[in-house]
């Protein structure tokens, strides 16, 4: 890029209201020595941020360590210090590692299917003419743009037992290529772990791989055309390109995607509650198995602060393990 | 690249947010004043869905609330209709935020010792003592609204659940009687899925406890027992597992009910309103279904085909003849804590809840008052709907379900459902039966229970 950005000259002579000694000169020299300048320009924001954000998650690690409730709130009984036993409670819950299981795999699974999806889309968007191109971006763009809300109620119907399309169709095939499953009441909501979040991966998949791919798009629009010549005259096929030219050049969009894959992926909540629905305490994620101690009847706040710091720093982990890969390899500069 | 850094840093803040904006965010409620006299109106939070004549009833109720207490002919009465899956959120919201609440709300019978222990609702205790028809309300029913001896609510209707079937069904399947016992209620089943290929003979869904109880029971078993102040969990001794059993092998080894009912309530999904085996039976996919006789509404709205011929019977017991116990389902009033207008709250429920407006209210909707006279007589013998549902009444059990735990067992932890569901999807029977036994066990017994 070029380095040309160097016309925001202000004015040096600003016509001065009052005298040298006055308070407003003595401040503005105040801030200029101390250099506060950048510092007032943060503050409204950060003001902001300590109020919506970390207010909040004052609270909640303050509720975590207390046995706060509903009760409590109404006054009916006290409010106490409880040490970590809202923690020691979640530890020994076999509920939440069947739950952290689910999210785990889930994430394991849906985020290098998502990553595989979008790259193939984002290597087919880069080679179409102009009109395919925006065709496809377009399509894909507005599953991207499907409210999670309406995608995860359309989905719940196509794959319902009562006349859902997908369960009509695989109904209709023959059973060498289906298996003899009764397929026409099939219940993929409740059927257990593994058949609700196949459902959930296609979905989440579907709305979330035109992000990666359009991402991509941008950074393979950024590859010199020379390099991947060069080596196809050399004689590389496709896959050797990608792999040794095409992938290295896009390591660091990799990276982003990845993180922000595992983030989305790992706390996915509106897609599960709506199609698993609490209640099949088999198929919870942590995210709604903290949702159900949380708000459950009767709510637990306390329990769910413990919860949610412990989601925070299960996420927080994978984000720090991000940063040093990327630090080490410089990305970040 | 920048571009890096910043995308990643807003992907972890709107992460972390996310997380932790979730949980805060409770206020606190302030204490109520009360004793203003002519309120401008009082909100009733009713629960279900509404229906022309419960609103034709309610305007009734209003003019003779006008007509009996001249001081409150300016108030409006408001009723606002909570669909039974979202009234543990709403109430909740209304105690957290103080604001938004009712004045009088509608309750379970089985919510309403932990919702009064959650301090949810106003002492009612004198307002009841000094009520002249409360004196005729079943006892065991008023003592499900008292908690350490305090009074919370008061009943307004009861319901049982029975088993749903079709006149003509039975007849063409040379079904002369309805089954009293648990072979015959199979063989019944079986014979109906030969007569009328492609539909099930009695639906299990697995999310269902207030029917899966029934067996239990229907057994000789119980699900938990009070000994010495303290709640025994009795899920695995051998007259339960029995009963358990034989729910779970409608669908395993009977194949009488078909797989998509599990990990489902009576009505479908879990917190939907309609569907699942409710549906099915008024469609005629579904021979035998168990449930109250307010579903009848529910089964109208989906087909009227059949109605004429539906009847009901009570749910057998293991060996007959007599019916199993039936969980005594219903609903009771009770007066918001936050509301400024105790007295007249109290005041629209004594015309609300009077022997004759909740005679009248119980047999519109299929249900039945909570007044020993008006159960007494055969006055539901008639009816080929209500004839089954009024012999079940007279075997009824209620506990565990109005423990002070029981909102958090079953629709926190979903325990029984949990079971059921992990049973009919195969798992070890003694091992889950054993878990769902000390899981019921610990959380019937948390914090104080008197």
């Amino acid at each position: 890029m070029a380095q040309s950005i160097r016309s925001d000259h202000a004015p040096r002579s600003v016509p001065r209201l009052s005298g040298p000694g006055s308070a407003r000169e003595r401040l503005r020299t105040f801030i200029r020595r101390h250099k506060l300048a950048p510092y007032l320009l943060l503050a409204p924001a950060l003001i902001g941020i300590a109020l919506v954000l970390l207010w909040p998650l004052a609270q909640v690690a303050i509720y975590s360590f207390q046995n706060y409730g509903l009760a409590q709130i109404t006054g009916v009984l006290p409010t106490q210090w409880v040490g970590f036993a809202n923690f020691s409670t979640t530890f020994t819950d076999p509920e939440f590692w069947l739950s952290l299981r689910n999210s785990v795999l889930f994430a394991v699974v849906a985020v290098p299917l998502n990553l595989l999806v979008g790259t193939i889309v984002g290597l087919l968007l880069n080679r179409l003419g102009k009109k395919m191109s925006i065709f496809v971006s377009t399509a894909a763009l507005l599953a991207w743009a499907t409210p999670p809300v309406s995608a995860s109620v359309l989905f719940y119907w196509m794959f319902n037992p009562d006349g859902g399309i997908v369960d009509w169709a695989l109904a209709r095939m023959p059973h060498w290529l289906v298996g003899s499953t009764d397929w026409a009441g099939y219940n993929w909501a409740t059927n257990g772990p593994v058949q609700a979040y196949t459902m959930i991966a296609i979905l989440v998949i579907w709305q979330a791989f035109p992000f990666v791919a359009v991402t991509l798009l941008a950074g393979l629009k950024t590859i010199p055309a020379e390099l991947t010549e060069a080596a196809r005259v050399d004689g590389a096929g496709p896959w050797r390109v990608f792999r040794r030219i095409t992938f290295p050049l896009l390591k660091p969009i990799y990276l982003v995607l990845l993180l922000l894959s595992v983030i989305w992926d790992f706390n996915i909540f509106t897609q599960s509650y709506i199609i698993i629905s609490l209640g099949n305490q088999n198929e919870y994620n942590l995210s709604m198995y903290i949702y159900d101690k949380a708000f459950g009847f009767p709510p637990s706040y306390g329990l769910g602060g413990a919860l949610a710091l412990i989601f925070a720093l299960i996420l927080l982990v994978v984000t720090v393990g991000y940063v040093r890969a990327s630090i080490r390899q410089g990305a970040l500069t | 690249m920048t571009f890096t850094r910043s995308a990643a840093a807003l992907g972890v803040a709107v992460a972390l947010a996310g997380t932790a904006a979730g949980i805060a965010g409770c206020g606190s409620a302030s204490p109520s004043s009360s004793a203003s006299s002519a309120p401008a109106k009082l909100v009733v939070w009713r629960m279900g869905g509404s229906v022309p004549s419960q609103v034709t009833w309610m305007n009734g109720v209003v003019a003779q609330f006008h007509k009996q207490y001249p001081q409150y002919s300016k108030t409006k009465v408001v009723v606002d209709w909570i669909p039974w899956g979202n009234r543990t959120t709403d109430w909740t919201n209304a105690l957290t935020s103080g604001k938004g609440g009712p004045d009088i709300t509608e309750l379970g019978n089985t919510d309403t010792p932990g919702v009064a222990s959650q301090g949810a609702l106003a002492n009612i205790t004198s307002s009841v003592h000094s009520w002249s028809d409360g004196s005729q309300i079943i006892p065991g029913n008023l003592a499900n609204d008292t908690v350490n001896g305090k009074v919370y609510a008061v009943p307004w209707f009861g319901g049982v659940r029975g088993i749903w079937y079709n006149k003509n069904q039975f007849a063409a399947a040379g079904i002369t009687s309805p089954p009293t016992t648990w072979a015959q209620l199979v063989s019944d089943a079986k014979a109906l899925m030969k007569k009328f290929p492609g539909t099930y003979g009695l639906g299990a869904p697995s999310d269902y406890t207030n029917a899966i109880v029934s067996f239990i029971w229907g057994a000789g078993g119980q699900v938990a027992v009070k000994q010495n102040g303290k709640w025994v969990a009795e899920l695995n001794s051998p007259q339960s597992e029995a009963g358990i059993k034989f729910y779970a092998d409608l669908y395993l080894t009977d194949h009488v009910s078909p797989a998509k009912y599990i990990g489902e309530t009576e009505l479908g999904t879990v917190g939907a309103t309609s569907g699942g085996s409710n549906e099915d039976f008024a469609l005629g996919k579904l021979d035998m279904y168990i449930d109250g006789p307010w579903a009848e509404s529910q089964l109208a709205a989906v087909s009227t085909k059949n109605e004429s011929q539906w009847a009901s019977f009570p749910i057998p017991s293991e060996n007959g003849p007599n019916p199993a116990p039936a969980f005594a389902g219903g609903s009771d009033l009770g007066v918001w804590v936050n509301s400024k207008y105790k007295t007249a709250d109290f005041d629209l429920i004594k015309v609300m809840d009077s022997p004759a407006n909740a005679t009248t209210f119980a047999n519109s909707q299929g249900f039945f008052p909570e007044f020993t006279s008006a159960l007494s007589g055969g006055a539901y013998s008639g009816s080929a709907i209500m004839s089954g549902f009024a012999k079940a009444a007279a075997y009824t059990q209620i506990s565990p379900l109005n423990s002070k735990n029981w909102a958090t067992a079953d629709a926190t932890d979903n325990i029984i459902p949990d079971m059921m569901k992990a049973l009919m999807q195969g798992a070890n029977f003694t091992a889950t039966v054993n878990k769902a036994n000390t899981e019921m066990q610990n959380v019937l017994n948390t914090g104080s229970e008197s």
